[in-house]
């Protein structure tokens, strides 16, 4: 299962049909976890996607208004060069946010409202999240915001490419503006995932794996017992949600009820 | 004279040659060259594959050149609600169709920075009769899905204040817009070649995809976007085309699904097939009045024209075919 578009390409791609059904299953048991997830339905279509609201502590960066004087453009440019070594030590970004402070840029500590779509990406046939976050008060996060929450673990890859990898999009079937987590790597992503199910001949949800994968990056866990303890090295990573032996995501399997 | 249908093409005719020119199309194409003794843009609906069936290969590339280099009267004025230090003068510009408006607009910052306060300048953003334009569409699709049947030139709001935070992205700098057009061009060669052709392309070959739009050089671009415009000649055509049908009438943004190029059997699809398949509304049944204009870059293309033909000469430069649908004007 090596290279680009060899044997195997069938089994990473994901159609509509399959998307939609592994999402089904993956509400129904978050129903079962109350995990929160649902499926909206878009009003007129077939289509729809898969929907979550948290809350979660998290850090904002309080600008000047926006634009102002030399703007935040200039910010967004450096971030990828010359900020990249204080991005990979925390405790220097803070001290740094405190001798800062007469420059009205101050880092602040608080709840952040997260809310997560799934959607299914046609171009490249895989699910895509996309998210948007606000402060309490209704405030909405800017791009250098939520580059600034990235789970620790994932800011290398971030500094690598902050702009194909976490950018603002229009959300293709609301129209509004939200953040979206680039699927251009989806399949590299998955494939070390789908080629260790099927060495096992284990069947897997895609919306599990992929999910629990990809969540993690922009402060989305999957609560999961790992069922076997063995298989899923937990950690920042996050434990997959315990794909099911055979028979797809049967209610009953304990390893699936959180606690 | 004037084109009697679309009324924006200028035609002259050469009394030497017999020949055709178009001279001026302020809304969509400009400066095309037509050599057959037949001007179909007039006799028919204006249309490109009317003239593309005159036309041998070599003169294809010109409708690239007519493409790249559409442009758009505007006039920008402020909004009256801003509060200006002394009277805020209207800007005109003549703005490319392939580009975004806010790669573009640099003078028209300036221009209106100069007679505000300091403190009122917040993130520059246009409006149109009340719509908020998404700068991430290219300016040629926002002026043909909202503006199409007006009068030039196009008369756009310029706002410093209450960024729309529900309709627009923002776009503090061109990184942003660098960004979002190589992602879209991603995004179609996922669709046209499994991504395969710009992934094996270097950094500095995206590079100068951007800069050639960026810096307006046609050569530039298309020196590298012949590539992402390669197929087998045995398949006739890309694995799926790269479209977006944009239409005022919900909420829906764009219509975009997996559409090929060609039947299992070989037989070419065409514009109306397309349509007929995403937006069957827009195909006027017999005797019937024309409900939707369909158009892409300023212009009605015939719906017999193939889809793949379209898709190579008429896609914008993020490598998408963007169609527009808007109510026909009843007169």
């Amino acid at each position: 299962m090596t290279g680009e578009g060899g044997e195997g390409t069938g089994a990473l791609h994901l159609d509509e049909e399959t998307f939609r059904r592994a999402c089904q299953r993956f509400v129904q048991h978050s129903r079962t976890l109350s995990d929160g997830w649902s499926w909206e339905e878009v009003k007129g279509s077939d289509e729809g996607y898969m929907r979550k609201t948290v809350l979660v502590p998290g850090r904002t960066i309080a600008h000047p208004p926006r634009d102002a004087g030399c703007g935040p453009g200039e910010d967004l440019d450096t971030l990828g060069q010359g900020e990249g070594q204080d991005f990979q030590d925390e405790e220097e970004v803070e001290e740094q946010a405190v001798g800062d402070e007469e420059q009205a840029t101050s880092e602040t500590t608080s709840a952040i409202r997260y809310e997560y779509h799934v959607l299914y990406s046609c171009s490249y046939q895989a699910p895509v999240l996309y998210f948007r976050a606000s402060m309490l008060d209704g405030r909405p996060l800017s791009l250098e915001d939520m580059w600034g929450n990235v789970h620790p673990n994932y800011r290398q890859r971030l500094l690598q490419g902050p702009w194909d990898t976490i950018t603002q999009q229009e959300h293709p079937l609301l129209g509004q503006p939200f953040f979206v987590l680039h699927p251009c790597r989806t399949q590299d992503l998955m494939r070390p995932l789908l080629a260790a199910a099927s060495a096992e001949n284990r069947s897997l949800n895609y919306i599990v794996s992929w999910l629990s994968s990809v969540g993690p990056v922009v402060a989305l866990t999957i609560p999961l017992t790992a069922h076997s303890g063995a298989e899923c090295s937990s950690g920042s990573r996050g434990a997959r949600w315990a794909e099911s032996q055979s028979g797809g995501l049967a209610k009953e399997t304990p390893s699936y009820r959180v606690r | 004279m004037l084109c009697d249908w679309c009324r924006y093409v200028r035609v002259q005719l050469n009394d030497n040659t017999g020949a055709f020119s178009f001279l001026t199309i302020a809304g969509g194409l400009i400066r095309t060259q037509h050599k057959s003794n037949v001007c179909s843009f007039v006799t028919r609906r204006h249309s490109l594959c009317a003239t593309w069936s005159y036309r041998s290969m070599a003169d294809d590339k010109d409708v690239l050149r007519d493409v790249w280099f559409g442009r758009i009267p505007t006039c920008f004025t402020l909004n009256q609600d801003e509060i200006t230090e002394r009277e805020a003068e209207p800007f005109y510009l003549l703005l490319p169709r392939v580009s975004y408006l806010t790669l573009v607009t640099d003078k028209v910052k300036k221009h209106f920075h100069k007679v505000m306060r300091q403190e009122d300048l917040e993130e520059m953003w246009f409006e149109y009769e009340g719509t908020p334009l998404k700068w991430h569409y290219p300016i040629g699709v926002l002026f043909d899905l909202h503006a199409s049947n007006t009068a030039l030139p196009w008369s756009i709001t310029v706002h410093f204040k209450d960024f729309p935070e529900q309709d627009l992205l923002h776009c503090p700098s061109n990184s942003v817009i660098e960004a979002h057009f190589m992602s879209s061009i991603k995004e179609a060669d996922a669709l046209k070649h499994k991504g395969q052709v710009v992934n094996e392309m270097q950094k500095k070959d995206h590079k100068q995809l951007w800069m050639g739009l960026q810096n307006d050089k046609f050569d530039q671009f298309w020196a590298m976007n012949r590539k992402l415009m390669e197929y087998p000649t045995e398949e006739g055509g890309f694995r799926y085309l790269p479209f977006r049908i944009y239409q005022t009438m919900s909420d829906r943004p764009f219509i975009q699904k997996l559409f090929r190029p060609a039947t299992p059997d070989g037989h070419a699809h065409t514009l109306g097939d397309l349509l007929k398949e995403m937006f069957p509304a827009a195909i006027p049944q017999d005797d019937e009045q024309m409900k939707y204009q369909v158009i892409i870059h300023g212009i009605e293309p015939m719906l017999e024209t193939p889809i793949q033909w379209l898709s190579e000469h008429l896609s914008h430069p993020d490598n998408f075919l963007h169609i527009c649908i808007i109510p026909a004007p009843n007169d």
